[in-house]
């Protein structure tokens, strides 16, 4: 009896300090960056020494902060372009490679996924060669056709997992009963894979707002992306105004996320 | 049904919307001149002087986009064709060199540019002018530690743990490198005393920042107290309310001047001489010489500042202070920058 | 059974159509670039207009690089193992966990995922450094006499990247395990299995194919974690995605920065074969 009690106490013990310890290294920071938003020092130190809306404030002033404005406008531009064109392609490629086993389709498969296992960099560096020897000049294009190839893998996932779950049962009735190809499509398969492909279309916002590599290396004058001016401002000036706009960019995140959850249970559909 | 498909044909009309609003609207009558400038200090000071003067005085529109040095000669090179990344360029003796070698940059035309007159012999060529000079020293914590006296004194053991060292990336980082192999017995050619200072240090190094950029933060959060830097650094971090005091070595002040260029292809070339001749203009440099640019004036007609006369002297002592020869500089770099990779490596 | 599900008589024609756009795509703006890299690293001088192996000559002599390219794998698997310990606590204990309390771990674990590299970086740089937010506490607890040095060493740095690499790892090990019957738990304690047992025998096993799924996503994320890498790991700690950077815009080297990410490129898809196959092999025992 003893021996089993020490079994299970020393599990727990141990489980649960290595995950508090995960939940932690998870978590800490992003609250961190909060607190350290509403700072009324100079400096980005925590903790703070008092609570100020101050960085806010200059953030929303449009003299002060026009730069920042037009580079959130940039990175929105680039990223409502790149889900709109990404989550088409990847709902058309998941829809292609259905339930298909053959050899050609696992490998379209692999390669549709395998920019997520390209070190971005290389690929960033590919891209700008690429485009620069085709005398390809548009640099907004540029950015959000290299966004597109590497955050789509995430909506093509997600869109093919949703499609997995599809029961083909559904869809012979449909059939069965005299629907059409696309009138199947539309009144059966959509309605129930739409969740998915909404997931898919967030995952695929949320990583090209954030993406760095590629916008590093490929965006120019006019196109100036908001990681990038913030990794500038946090660099050379320490510009508190910088965690600031994390606030704000944790805030917007939470919200859409727990509106994800409430319409489509997001939670459900990342596997 | 209609409400799923109405979802996603609200998303995508959203799409349309922002794209077409966020689409810059060209002024009407005013010609545009993209310059490139360093981030943050430079492009600030430069979008709020220079651009409204540039627009009042000759309508001509200046964006500024926020580049180091080296980004914009790499910048430059992967667009071999075409219309260029930017007009005009803002660089370092290095890049500088660099961007001439490869035929990024034209020549000037001095007729279009009368404030040449004005400049410090010295600070400007047929390619570019001077419109500012950098000076290179030492700056430190002066609350926690004493003050230092020169580059001798960075491996010194009173500042063991407190010091910063950037490699061969920035030019500034390249000319206290020079400077301190100098300062042990070395040269522009013979790097090795400072490669072995180095190396000693290692064990009792700060911090080593791959990017000059990142000093700042480091200092700030107190990982380190003492570091090499240029006076524009130590005037942005002192706006910031840190701790910093700027120091001259005592084996002499190594200088470099920071010049606009403009590129080979642009199609605003008469437009880009008047935004470099009003950049270089008397007024247009006092304006700048303000905190917090704290940009000091190649333009001999411009009156040093007390806070600029008491760091410099005068625009003779300028005239005499140490300048390097990037010709031979430049090929060396690489070189250096793998080196300095390699003894600095845990 | 040959028809798509979603157009049941498409036929193959219709599915090509369906699959075009995608791979027209890929095609052409993945593999194209790739392509192009792959040639560059081929070319012995900075204008690329030599053919010759000049790159990767230069790369694989120096004694130097190879220690930086495997620094930078052992780096991947060093990361690979601490967050290996730190999400199977999380993963059990989603498993067993109900409907609400799943829910609220997901929130959590997505919410580094969701924000910025640029942020979370910065956050470290405040957490870690001498004065920051570890050693404050240590400090005032007494637990050290001295502040430690976090900031710039290789923990401070695996640290910072298992922010991000715990989700990557719990997404697909949370996804396997939640479909694992909760009955099998209870029953090999019934058996007279204690917990620890049960989850060396039971729970590990079957986490397998996610498990592998998550130590690739991390391996590959973690090798190319540019941005953590230079300003968590400092200037002493040079890794590849470093290297290739210094070479393209410092130095303006692309071939040699083609020849690095191509080097880079393929040491990380050999350690992904080789962790696929041991997945593959892991898959085929449980289900004999």
């Amino acid at each position: 009896m003893a021996s089993f009690d020490f079994d299970r106490w020393s599990y727990r013990l141990v489980l649960g300090a290595l995950g508090v310890m995960a939940l932690t290294i998870m978590v800490a920071p992003v609250i961190i960056v909060l607190v350290v938003s509403f700072t009324a020092d100079n400096a980005m130190r925590f903790p703070p020494s008092g609570f100020s809306w101050r960085w806010y404030e200059a953030l929303l002033d449009t003299v002060q902060s026009s730069q920042i404005h037009r580079a959130a406008l940039n990175t929105l531009q680039v990223g409502l372009w790149a889900t709109a064109i990404g989550t088409a392609l990847a709902l058309l490629a998941g829809l292609a490679l259905a339930r298909r086993r053959g050899a050609g389709a696992r490998s379209a498969d692999t390669l549709f996924v395998t920019p997520l296992m390209l070190p971005q960099i290389a690929f960033a560096l590919a891209a700008l060669v690429f485009f620069s020897l085709i005398g390809f000049d548009a640099a907004k294009p540029a950015v959000i056709i290299g966004h597109i190839v590497v955050c789509v893998p995430l909506a093509y996932k997600t869109i093919s997992a949703s499609l997995s779950q599809l029961d083909p049962a559904l869809l012979e009735s449909s059939s069965s009963l005299g629907a059409g190809r696309f009138r199947t499509f539309r009144r059966i398969t959509l309605p129930i894979i739409l969740p998915g492909i909404a997931a898919g279309a967030f995952l695929l916002f949320m990583a090209s707002k954030d993406n760095v590599a590629v916008s590093l290396f490929l965006s120019d004058a006019r196109t100036n992306m908001l990681p990038i001016r913030m990794w500038q401002m946090m660099e050379g000036t320490l510009d508190v105004r910088v965690a600031a706009v994390s606030g704000l960019l944790i805030f917007a995140t939470l919200v859409l996320m727990l509106a994800m959850e409430r319409t489509v249970r997001i939670s459900d559909r990342l596997r | 049904m209609s409400a799923n498909l109405g979802r996603r044909a609200a998303l995508a009309s959203a799409a349309f919307a922002v794209g077409g609003l966020a689409a810059p609207r060209p002024a009407a009558a005013a010609t545009t001149v993209v310059a490139a400038h360093y981030p943050n200090t430079w492009e600030t000071a430069y979008r709020t002087i220079v651009a409204p003067a540039l627009l009042r005085q000759h309508q001509i529109e200046l964006v500024v986009t926020p580049l180091l040095a080296f980004d914009q000669v790499a910048r430059a090179l992967a667009q071999p064709r075409g219309r260029p990344p930017f007009d005009c360029f803002c660089l370092d003796p290095g890049p500088r060199l660099t961007a001439i070698e490869r035929g990024l940059v034209q020549r000037l035309d001095r007729a279009q540019l009368p404030n040449l007159a004005g400049i410090t012999p010295g600070f400007h060529d047929e390619f570019g002018v001077g419109v500012a000079v950098q000076v290179v020293g030492l700056a430190y914590n002066p609350k926690r530690v004493e003050r230092p006296t020169g580059w001798r004194d960075l491996f010194d053991a009173k500042y063991h743990g407190r010091v910063a060292l950037t490699g061969f990336g920035a030019t500034f980082g390249t000319v206290a490198m020079i400077e301190i192999a100098k300062a042990f017995g070395g040269s522009e050619t013979n790097m090795e005393p400072a490669f072995e200072q180095v190396r000693r240090l290692l064990p009792n190094v700060g911090a080593v920042a791959l990017n000059s950029s990142q000093l700042p933060a480091l200092f700030q959060q107190g990982q380190v107290d003492i570091f090499y830097t240029n006076t524009n650094n130590v005037a942005a971090l002192k706006a910031r309310g840190v701790d910093i005091e700027f120091v001259q070595p005592d084996t002499g002040c190594p200088a470099f001047n920071t010049t606009l260029h403009i590129h080979t292809r642009s199609t605003v070339v008469a437009e880009a001489h008047r935004y470099i001749n009003t950049s270089i203009d008397p007024e247009m440099q006092a304006l700048l010489q303000q905190p917090p640019a704290m940009f000091i004036p190649t333009n001999m007609r411009t009156p040093l500042a007390p806070e600029v006369a008491a760091l410099v002297g005068s625009h003779d002592a300028m005239g005499r202070f140490i300048q390097h020869d990037w010709s031979v500089i430049n090929p060396q770099r690489p070189g250096w920058i793998e080196r300095f990779n390699r003894e600095v490596r845990t | 059974m040959g028809g798509s599900i979603a157009v049941p008589d498409a036929g193959r024609s219709g599915r090509m159509l369906l699959l075009a756009p995608m791979l027209l795509f890929f095609g052409a703006f993945f593999l194209a670039p790739l392509l192009l890299l792959v040639v560059v690293s081929f070319t012995n001088d900075q204008e690329m207009t030599v053919l010759g192996t000049a790159q990767f000559e230069k790369f694989l002599s120096d004694r130097f690089n190879w220690r930086v390219l495997f620094e930078t794998l052992l780096l991947g698997a060093k990361v690979v193992a601490c967050t290996t310990l730190l999400a199977f606590p999380i993963a059990i204990l989603f498993v067993q966990a109900g409907p609400k309390l799943r829910r609220l771990l997901l929130m959590l674990i997505l919410l580094p995922l969701l924000t910025s590299v640029v942020v979370r970086t910065f956050a470290w740089i405040v957490i870690l450094a001498r004065e920051g937010v570890v050693n404050s506490v240590l400090l005032s607890m007494g637990i050290i006499g001295a502040p430690l040095q976090l900031l710039h060493t290789e923990m401070g740095l695996i640290i910072a990247l298992m922010q991000i690499e715990l989700p990557l790892m719990l997404l697909p090990l949370v996804s396997v395990l939640s479909r694992m019957d909760p009955n099998l738990i209870a029953a090999s304690q019934a058996l007279g299995a204690g917990s620890w047992r049960t989850l060396r025998r039971v729970i590990l096993p079957l986490s397998l194919p996610g498990y592998a799924a998550g130590v690739l996503l991390v391996f590959a994320s973690a090798t190319a974690a540019f941005v953590s890498q230079s300003v968590i790991g400092g200037g002493r700690l040079i890794y590849m995605p470093v290297f290739v950077y210094q070479q393209a815009t410092t130095l303006f080297n692309w071939p040699f920065a083609a020849a690095i990410s191509v080097i880079l490129v393929i040491a990380i898809s050999m350690v992904a074969v080789g962790v696929n196959q041991l997945g593959r092999t892991a898959r085929g025992n449980i289900h004999g």
